[in-house]
């Protein structure tokens, strides 16, 4: 991204030239690909030519001014249809934009359109979205994973350089591994979530995704900071893209957690993320086996979270002042039948789950259990950080699974085992490709940290990019 | 297997209508769903406080200033049904006899 800054800094490039190029790619790909569900070339050339003439006068409002991006289409885009890949949305256009969308406008980024993802972010492939299932662009009969499967493949295939996506239980980082690409679960707190539709809000953050660890960094920079319209947000911490020498590998304490690499591992998976490894020990840094046995419970307790946290989420989705509404005589039946037309199967389920452990008979022995196991799972993870710097596991139990492949839900689900820990815990996440399985698929490892060390998951991301020497697995045409 | 009429209730409170169809599946789904909550109950959380936020910060509070609302016509003009500056919906009382 610094190239092309240096293009558009020298005027050598133009934004409008930068913004046509990808909506080409756009146009070529999007029939097979499906990585977006509205995407505005009008306006986004609009952008780009008010970026020009900025750079013509000598102010742009940042370094990136004029570079576009794509967004989560569950993040609310002042007058840009936001669907949350809901047929209860088809024709919903916010009134006001998110923190982040205003943060990146305010950078000068064009924004291009929205992005695919599983109905209002429930689900680990894309095919949980009313508008269709986004290809994986290593290999089309597959997913892209998901939630934010759209804005991972679509910076997988060169469509944008940059995007971003949502992380609940590992909806960022597990389509990030799945197409090749970085993202990064934020720490809690740290990015706004002011304009975010909530799924599970104890849980949720946005996050950056893109093809180099340093582009992932630049682009956290611009979205990290206290919202005063979000009171879940964390006071007055500003984060700085890092530098980027080697010389803190050496003597990094990495934890390698032994319950990350047992059962339902695919053994190609545990031969890169080991390989990633030996590499970064080979380096200087000093592996130290250590213990998460919590993580025996995190998809459970996450289960019991998210569907309790979304069943009340989605109470306001009643027709009444958006969205789609059902004929009835009555607001009660209207509410209902609204409900059963607008939503689809996956969010139903976790309505109904999250309904019956937030119920008066039932609170104390499931909701209320798990998050007191929640305390436990955090209190492992803290403990851990006390023996060393960071933690690292494959990003998820297996490469890319085919279309179709999940049948039941429970198996779906079991796609975040290795990723739900880190909202469980509030703690920040890194996804970086390390390598490709026997069919090309990549493969990604997970980098976790204590609360506020991104800049540390950075360093070592970009370190095991650079010096361990394991390629990005983007396959789109890069500017 | 978890009783039908529970998943009815259940879809009541949560105003959804469901097909039988539907009924029958979340009534599966709730079922295989309970041994996940069963196999937390087997951990011990007595030494324990629930948590119900990951990062334990003070929330700081904004000062309570009044600012700008969005327009009126702005805000209906997402409503799918509106009339003389009020959403339109359908009765919400049952008429007196």
């Amino acid at each position: 991204m610094k190239k092309l800054a240096h293009l558009l800094e020298t005027r050598q490039v133009s934004s409008k030239e930068i913004v046509e190029h990808y909506l080409g790619e756009i146009t070529r790909q999007e029939p097979t690909l499906n990585a977006f569900i509205t995407v505005d070339g009008d306006e986004a050339l609009r952008q780009a030519e008010a970026s020009d003439k900025r750079r013509a006068e000598h102010r742009p409002l940042s370094l990136w001014d004029g570079i576009p991006i794509a967004i989560k289409d569950n993040i609310s885009t002042q007058g840009l249809k936001t669907t949350c890949a809901s047929r209860f949305l088809a024709n919903y256009r916010p009134l006001f934009d998110a923190t982040v969308v205003s943060s990146l406008k305010n950078a000068g980024l064009p924004i291009i359109g929205k992005t695919n993802l599983d109905e209002f972010a429930m689900g680990s492939s894309t095919e949980y979205s009313a508008y269709g299932v986004t290809r994986n662009p290593h290999d089309q009969a597959r997913v892209s994973g998901g939630s934010s499967g759209g804005s991972a493949a679509a910076v997988a295939a060169g469509e944008i350089p940059w995007s971003l996506g949502t992380d609940t239980g590992g909806s960022i980082r597990q389509p990030a591994s799945f197409c090749g690409v970085v993202g990064l679960k934020p720490t809690y707190g740290w990015v706004s979530r002011y304009g975010v539709v909530a799924l599970a809000p104890s849980l949720d953050q946005v996050g950056p995704l893109a093809t180099t660890v340093e582009d992932a960094a630049t682009l956290f920079s611009l979205l990290a900071g206290p919202d005063p319209k979000d009171a879940t947000s964390a006071a007055a911490r500003v984060f700085e893209v890092p530098t980027w020498d080697g010389e803190f590998i050496k003597g990094l304490k990495i934890g390698v957690p032994e319950e990350f690499f047992s059962k339902g591992l695919h053994p190609e998976v545990e031969q890169a993320v080991r390989k990633g490894l030996g590499a970064l020990e080979e380096q200087g840094a000093i592996l130290i086996p250590i213990s998460l046995s919590t993580n025996d419970y995190a998809i459970d307790t996450y289960l019991t979270l998210v569907t309790a946290e979304a069943s009340s989420s989605l109470a306001r989705y009643d027709g009444v002042r958006y969205g789609e509404r059902a004929l009835a005589l009555d607001s009660n039946t209207m509410f209902a039948k609204s409900r059963a037309e607008g939503f689809g199967p996956e969010v139903k389920r976790r309505i109904m789950l999250g309904t019956y452990v937030l119920s008066a008979s039932h609170y104390e022995a499931y909701y209320e259990q798990a998050q007191r196991v929640r305390t436990l799972i955090k209190q492992d993870v803290l403990e851990a950080f006390k023996q060393v710097d960071v933690i690292i596991t494959p990003t998820t139990p297996t490469a890319a699974f085919r279309i179709g492949a999940k049948q039941s839900p429970l198996e779906m689900y079991l796609s975040d085992l290795f990723t739900a820990m880190a909202n469980l815990s509030g703690i920040p996440a890194l996804s970086v490709p390390c390598g490709k399985d026997s069919r090309g698929l990549p493969l990604g490892m997970q980098v976790m940290g204590n609360h506020f060390s991104e800049s540390l998951l950075f360093r070592l991301g970009h370190f095991v990019e650079k010096t361990v020497g394991i390629e990005g697995g983007a396959v789109g045409d890069k500017l | 297997m978890i009783d039908r009429r529970e998943v009815i209730r259940m879809a009541r409170l949560a105003r959804l209508e469901l097909s039988e169809m539907e009924i029958d599946q979340y009534q599966k789904d709730l079922t295989s769903f309970l041994t996940s909550g069963k196999k937390l109950q087997q951990v011990d959380v007595s030494r324990v406080e629930g948590t119900s936020h990951a990062v334990s910060v003070a929330h700081e509070l904004r000062k309570d200033e009044v600012g700008k609302s969005l327009p009126q016509e702005a805000v209906l003009l997402g409503g799918p049904q509106v009339q003389d500056g009020f959403f339109r919906v359908p009765r919400i009382v049952e008429a007196q006899e």
